[in-house]
């Protein structure tokens, strides 16, 4: 388990982090959110030592971090970069030995990453010799080759179409499958949505949300039904509780309180038309965010 | 993981990677040529300085060219004699490079640029020396009395040197190291910086440093760049030797050979002074175009070691020499002169050592902080002041608290 406990830095008058605490669980993706400039990127970088705290800590497994424990960690940074002119094979390798891993270990780590992502055939050419997703690919390989325990990755789908989006949530979900603990940001949150099963949200340096997905859209108050119909939009202004979120023809979204009485709103719905489909939901992932960062 | 192990690796890649580029393969077949060029062609161009060709035109003695050729070989020079039956044959043969002179009606020497000082002295002489003759005879002196009269007197040549008790080769030597070790340490120098920038352009150093500690990527680099560079100018110098040997031309000066040994730790030395102070100040910039700007301030003082350094050979023993040669920033370039010139005395270089070691220390600690606080700054460029403040005020935190990142829990 990953945890900053009140993590704290400032950059001149700026406060970057201000006594962030969270944890990322093993076995789990933990979808890290937070709008630019959040503190994101510099939380990330504090598990690395790239940055240093002004107050507060971070510990893997309960206990203080050094180099021994880094190299079992893996780490894609935001602004993605390896050497131009390196042969990627020759790259990835070193990469690995400089985790203080064997070289015939990280070579058979290397050789298979890159025939699972359709790498092999470009083992011996130059970085810069490849196309862009192909290089991303070799990004996401170099912070795979120490086979890590922790993978941290700042904003691993930036970039990618949605084919090579898709194999990229599946290979994340693996490697937490396999016990890894894996947090990763990003602005997709459909995407954390669908394939995380923990949050943390940051805003302006502070924690505002930070669980279980499911736990924490339940502990929101307010519910969301969406509602179809056939016929003339119900007239919404007889249920004062209700707050319209979103409408269009034939269809609307309500914010309701969690202990509302959805019968009545069936009711309004049927005075007016026929009433297709309705759901009743806690708020999906970009209306809690939203409330959060808001707040 | 072992931070010397890593450092390791750094310097490997640098050594692999560098030396299979084809720039640094090219410059390095360039650099070759270009010693053993240097040391040979002078000897191969030349046919000789035991050769001159003279052209003769219009009338000259019959003697003449009996004398010159004497003359000519009383310096070790043989004479090749040319008829022209005009003078502008002559001419168009001095200006073609064919003959060294054309002398003229036994009177004249006409050169293509400036007089060859020994060989008009030849000519010259064996003009006085037929005219002696011709006189002697007219005035009733017999050929034998007149041969003793004007047999030569020995005379020797001896080279003082600028400096007393010091040989020319000294000196020589002395100039050859500082041009060697300036131009070394410059070129791997900017080698090192180069390659900072370069990882800290594409990016790659945040992959590096989530692995490693700063000191120790740069510890690597340094030591990779040096190894390739020391085996670089080892190689040179051997070529230029062999050239030297083969076409027996440079007389090369009579180094001992713990000078060149002291040559050789001195390289090491500057270059790890320089080389951390490059490292340190290519991490401020962020491209590669700030690259020579962030370092400007060094390479002046790069420059003015120098030539600091090329003036104290000519006053070796005094006392401003000698704080020259133990002077961290000059002591590189100055030091292994005073050894070459033998002004040096047996603890002079430890001295100088010591205090080289004391400043590459003290360079690679603050080098590292500063660069650990500006490799990860994107943007605009850092100036030295503000990386300084950061590395200041965090060293301070960093001291005031436990080093590692927290108590462990029970």
């Amino acid at each position: 388990m990953l945890e900053l406990d009140g993590a704290t830095k400032r950059f001149g008058g700026r406060v970057a982090l201000d006594a962030c605490s969270f944890v990322a669980r093993p076995g789990r993706l933990t979808g890290f959110l937070g709008p630019n400039g959040a503190g994101k990127t510099t939380a990330m970088r504090t598990v690395f030592g790239l940055v240093e705290l002004d107050a507060g800590t971070v510990r893997w497994r309960g206990g203080p971090i050094g180099p021994e424990e880094r190299g079992r960690f893996g780490y894609m940074p935001e602004e993605r970069g390896l050497y131009p002119r390196m042969q990627v094979r020759d790259q990835l390798v070193y990469l690995g030995r400089l985790c203080g891993r064997p070289r015939r270990a990280v070579e058979r780590t290397v050789d298979a990453w890159l025939d699972r992502l359709g790498l092999a055939a470009r083992a011996n050419d130059r970085l810069d010799a490849l196309s862009h997703g192909n290089q991303q690919r070799v990004q996401l390989i170099a912070a795979l080759v120490n086979e890590p325990d922790l993978l941290v990755l700042d904003e691993p789908f930036a970039g990618l179409d949605p084919l090579a989006m898709a194999s990229m949530s599946a290979l994340l979900a693996e490697l937490a499958a396999a016990g890894a603990t894996v947090l990763f940001s990003s602005h997709q949150l459909d995407l954390v949505e669908d394939i995380c099963e923990d949050v943390v949200i940051i805003d302006a340096g502070r924690i505002v949300r930070a669980g279980d997905l499911a736990a924490l859209r339940a502990a929101v108050p307010q519910r969301f039904v969406s509602v179809r119909y056939r016929g003339c939009p119900p007239d919404w202004s007889r249920l004062p509780t209700v707050a319209v979120v979103d409408q269009a023809a034939g269809r609307a979204r309500l914010r309701v309180d969690r202990d509302s009485d959805l019968a009545t709103v069936v009711a309004v719905v049927g005075q007016a038309a026929e009433l297709v489909s309705f759901a009743y939901e806690p708020p999906s992932l970009s209306e809690l965010f939203r409330e959060a960062v808001a707040a | 993981m072992n931070g010397t192990r890593q450092a390791w690796l750094v310097a490997a890649r640098e050594v692999r990677e560098r030396g299979r580029s084809r720039a640094f393969l090219v410059s390095f077949v360039l650099m070759l040529l270009a010693a053993a060029t240097a040391v040979a062609l002078p000897a191969l161009l030349d046919s000789g300085p035991g050769t001159k060709d003279v052209g003769l035109s219009g009338p000259a003695p019959a003697a003449f060219g009996p004398a010159l050729e004497a003359q000519g070989q009383a310096v070790d020079t043989t004479i090749r004699l040319q008829r022209y039956d005009t003078v502008a044959a002559g001419q168009a043969a001095v200006r073609d490079g064919d003959i060294d002179v054309l002398v003229v009606d036994a009177r004249r020497l006409e050169w293509r640029t400036r007089a060859d000082e020994q060989l008009q002295a030849v000519v010259t002489g064996a003009i006085q020396l037929v005219a002696v003759q011709e006189r002697a005879a007219a005035a009733g002196i017999d050929a034998d009395e007149l041969a003793v009269i004007v047999a030569p007197v020995p005379v020797t040549n001896v080279e003082l040197g600028q400096v007393a008790g010091r040989s020319p080769d000294d000196e020589t030597a002395a100039f050859i190291m500082t041009v060697v070790l300036f131009g070394a340490i410059s070129t791997y120098g900017a080698m090192v910086l180069s390659g900072v920038v370069e990882e800290k352009a594409s990016r790659t150093v945040e992959v590096l440093l989530a692995r490693m500690p700063a000191r120790h990527l740069l510890a690597g680099k340094v030591a990779g760049i040096g190894v390739l560079g020391l085996a670089q100018v080892v190689a040179v110098a051997v070529v230029a030797l062999v050239a030297a040997g083969t076409v027996d031309s440079v007389d090369i000066p009579a180094v001992r050979s713990s000078v060149l040994a002291w040559a050789v730790v001195w390289f090491v030395l500057g270059y790890a002074l320089y080389a951390t102070v490059f490292g340190t100040l290519g991490s401020l910039a962020s491209r590669t175009e700030d690259a020579s700007s962030v370092t400007g301030p060094v390479t002046v003082v790069l420059v003015l070691a120098f030539v600091v350094s090329f003036a104290a050979i000519g006053s070796a023993d005094t006392t401003w020499a000698r704080l020259v040669s133990w002077f961290p920033i000059t002591a590189p370039l100055a030091m292994p002169n005073r050894i070459a010139m033998g002004a040096a005395t047996w603890w002079d270089p430890l001295v100088a050592v010591a205090l080289t070691l004391g400043a590459i220390a003290v360079l690679v600690v603050l080098g590292g902080r500063i660069y650990t606080r500006a490799i990860l700054h994107s943007g605009s460029m850092l100036t030295l002041g503000e990386a300084w403040r950061d590395a200041v005020s965090a060293g301070a935190t960093a001291a005031a608290r436990p080093r590692r990142t927290g108590p462990a829990r029970p």
